[in-house]
């Protein structure tokens, strides 16, 4: 009777702390990501689809057709579970508004989004369980290029269509496959292409003599490195430091306080997120301070890598960048909008979304151009048509390397502004990273 | 940059200590080892995020609530879900662990999402300087706390009946319960003694960097390693194995690749394991005896 009583007050004990953790957690009043999104992930096959103010749309008709299943895994959970939840947000918005607009092919979207806990191993399950198990129609990418090197070879064995959010890594697109199309302009190698001659077209009293390149062991990562080192040592710009880290990576500090030793003038980090973080803060505990700071990812996360490593902080820090809000792109401003309707707790708003969003568009200017799900037919179009996408237009090679080139971003006052190349510039690129600059409270 | 390399590694050897503590000694008791204690440290550290966001407080004073947290879940843990298997081979208790942890990982992504949490007081990002060194306040404090935290379960398991009560059980549970000493209240102490010093390293754990629910598994590999290289239940074994990890790690880090840093946990294992399977202090069971 004791030990029940034990055992039930445990119980009771667990319930009121989770419970009293949650509230406290959310603030009793902040509407959760998941509850936001709730109504879109279950599709609007129950409810007839709604414009932006809740008004029936001719979509109601769309409404009784059967759903049009489209299969994602997402890391939501584990080592990539912030770019991995912003992608869902985005294909949450496309669902919403692609169903407002009358669904795909007459037919709602429904999405069906699985988690791979950031794992190789699970994605591989989780793809061949959307295809054999839940029967989608289309398939959807994933992110990061980790992930997508298995996942899309999942979807090439089964002969369907893979539109990827990411996947710049050029090891995805040396295996043969015809049907892999990432919804971003350029390729890793790419990426900091624009940062790299902007710095090595510098007047030479301005340009930097040395660079240091800490890289995450990654697939997307090293090959951006590796395009910017390149160029930079062709304008003479010496190599000081160079190190591989693996993902897990806890102490960052004994890596700073190399990198500080070498003494760069410019340190071009290939980050996914958390160590983007950590060299930064490494830096600041060290007192060290290059000149110029690139870093790939993770300054694109918005608020979350402003709160990281604090706002004051961010001024001037350079990334290669895929979406602006400020872009005049065609539907942009309705994505934007949509999106802080969607999910008002929001901050900013991460291009991961944005390029999940894209990858959405893509998928569907290809079904609706071939008129039919025919996997063979939407790869052939793709490979023949640019496709208009928030993002600006997006072609692809045969190999489904896509023909754009990234925009260059930095982190002005507290918020990002597009700053290279000039044409497309939202700002004047400033000189330099300048942490401990106040940033006016937004 | 030696002697600094040597800095950063003693500090993050005294976090690793303050991390591993909590896993020894619930080893050195109950003989099971927590593959949960990752997923105990990060919720500690999202218990003093919410504290730190939500009511303003400082992490280092969040210490003591994330450590009362910690022991009331962790008491509540063990009732619930290790005592049915306390008795049951070792390998049970390895996997009922192993699944909590991903379970408690899921309970975090449901209370806290799975967004990185960031917790960032004023003097995160600075350091302590002595001439041409630094000193990172944040491994600083750990380092402190983890003194603090050994020191006291060290007069806790010394200077207390509960201490000898752990010890006595940790030593002959027939024994201890021939003396009075009940088995059963001793071993959801020490469980929760666990989880409370994870509680404490989980608001070190905040300072250190951005954190997000999966971070758990980061932790769980090199926490083994280090209490089967100090000998599985000794807290001083953990210290020095602890400051040893640390220093490897920072010089393998600086000197060789940090592609290397997370080989040097599994080859201090396998080292250990061939030449003194006890560990640096740990005693060698009737078991290992009798083989």
């Amino acid at each position: 009777m004791k030990r029940k009583s034990i055992l039930l007050l445990s119980l009771a004990l667990i319930a009121v702390l989770a419970v009293a953790l949650f509230a406290v957690a959310c603030g009793g009043t902040e509407a959760t990501t998941t509850t936001a999104a709730a109504p879109a992930t279950t599709g609007t096959t129950a409810a007839p689809a709604t414009d932006t103010t809740g008004a029936p749309t001719t979509a109601t008709t769309v409404a009784n057709a059967a759903p049009l299943k489209i299969g994602t895994s997402l890391p939501l959970t584990g080592g990539k579970s912030v770019p991995g939840s912003a992608a869902k947000q985005g294909y949450e918005v496309w669902q919403d508004m692609i169903n407002t607009a009358g669904g795909l092919l007459g037919r709602p979207v429904e999405l069906v989004i699985k988690d791979d806990a950031s794992d190789q191993n699970t994605i591989v399950a989780d793809y061949n369980a959307l295809i054999a198990q839940d029967k989608v129609d289309l398939l959807l990418g994933t992110f990061s290029s980790l992930l997508v090197l298995p996942s899309s070879a999942v979807a090439e064995k089964n002969n369907m269509v893979y539109v990827t959010p990411t996947g710049a890594s050029p090891k995805i697109y040396e295996r043969g496959f015809t049907k892999t199309f990432m919804s971003q302009q350029a390729l890793a190698p790419d990426a900091g292409k624009v940062f790299a001659n902007y710095i090595a077209n510098l007047p030479a009293d301005q340009r930097p003599k040395t660079a240091a390149y800490p890289t995450m062991d990654d697939p997307f990562t090293a090959p951006v490195i590796e395009g910017i080192k390149a160029i930079f040592t062709a304008a003479g710009i010496k190599n000081v430091y160079e190190v591989t880290y693996p993902e897990g990576t806890t102490d960052f500090d004994s890596i700073v306080n190399a990198i500080k030793s070498a003494n760069p003038d410019v340190v071009v980090h290939g980050a996914i997120f958390e160590d983007g973080v950590a060299i930064v803060r490494g830096m600041l505990k060290a007192g060290f301070k290059p000149a110029w700071l690139f870093q790939t990812t993770a300054p694109s996360t918005g608020d979350q890598y402003a709160q990281a490593i604090g706002p004051e902080n961010t001024e001037g820090i350079l990334y290669h960048m895929s979406h602006s809000q400020k872009a005049n792109t065609p539907g942009n401003a309705e994505f934007v909008k949509r999106y802080y309707e969607m999910f008002p707790e929001a901050k900013d708003l991460p291009e991961d979304v944005a390029d999940a969003y894209a990858a959405g568009q893509v998928l569907a200017a290809a079904v609706t151009a071939v008129g039919s799900l025919d996997q063979d037919a939407i790869a052939n179009w793709l490979h023949a048509n640019p496709v208009e996408t928030i993002l600006g237009p997006l072609s692809w090679d045969a190999k489904g390397i896509p023909q754009g080139e990234f925009m260059i971003a930095q982190w002005q006052k507290g918020l990002t502004e597009i700053v290279l190349p000039e044409n497309v510039a939202t700002a004047p690129i400033i000189a330099g990273w300048k942490p401990g600059t106040p940033v006016p409270p937004k | 940059m030696f002697v600094q390399t040597l800095i950063l590694g003693i500090l993050v050897g005294g976090v690793y200590a303050l991390l591993a503590s909590g896993l020894t000694v619930i080893f050195g008791v109950m003989r099971i080892i927590n593959i949960a204690q990752g997923a105990f440290i990060i919720m500690g550290g999202f218990i003093t995020y919410t504290a730190w966001k939500r009511l303003g407080l400082d992490p280092l004073i969040v210490v003591v609530i994330s450590m009362i947290a910690m022991y009331v879940i962790g008491w509540a843990i063990y009732f619930v879900a290790v005592r049915p298997v306390r008795r049951a081979p070792v390998t049970t208790s390895v996997l009922l662990t192993f699944g909590l942890a991903f379970f408690l990982e899921g309970v975090m992504g449901f209370i806290w999402g799975n967004n990185s949490v960031t917790v960032r007081p004023s003097y995160v990002d600075t350091s302590l300087h002595l001439g041409q060194f630094y000193l990172p306040q944040n491994l600083l404090y750990g380092f402190i706390l983890a003194i603090v935290i050994m020191a006291a379960l060290q007069l806790i398991f010394t200077r207390t009946w509960l201490g000898r009560s752990i010890r006595a059980a940790a030593s002959s549970e027939d024994a201890a319960r021939l003396v009075g000493v009940k088995i059963s209240a001793v071993a959801a102490v020490t469980f929760a003694l666990g989880a409370a010093s994870a509680g404490a390293g989980g608001a070190i754990v905040s300072l250190m960097g951005p954190f997000v629910p999966g971070s758990q598994i980061l932790w769980i590999t090199r926490l083994l390693s280090i209490v089967v290289l100090g000998g599985l239940g000794s807290v001083p074994g953990a210290v020095i194995a602890a400051l040893i990890l640390g220093v490897g790690e920072a010089l393998m880090s600086t000197y060789v690749s940090p592609l290397w840093s997370p080989a040097l946990s599994i080859f201090l294992i396998f080292f250990i394991l061939a030449v003194r399977p006890q560990g640096i202090l740990g005693t060698k069971l009737r078991e290992d005896v009798a083989q």
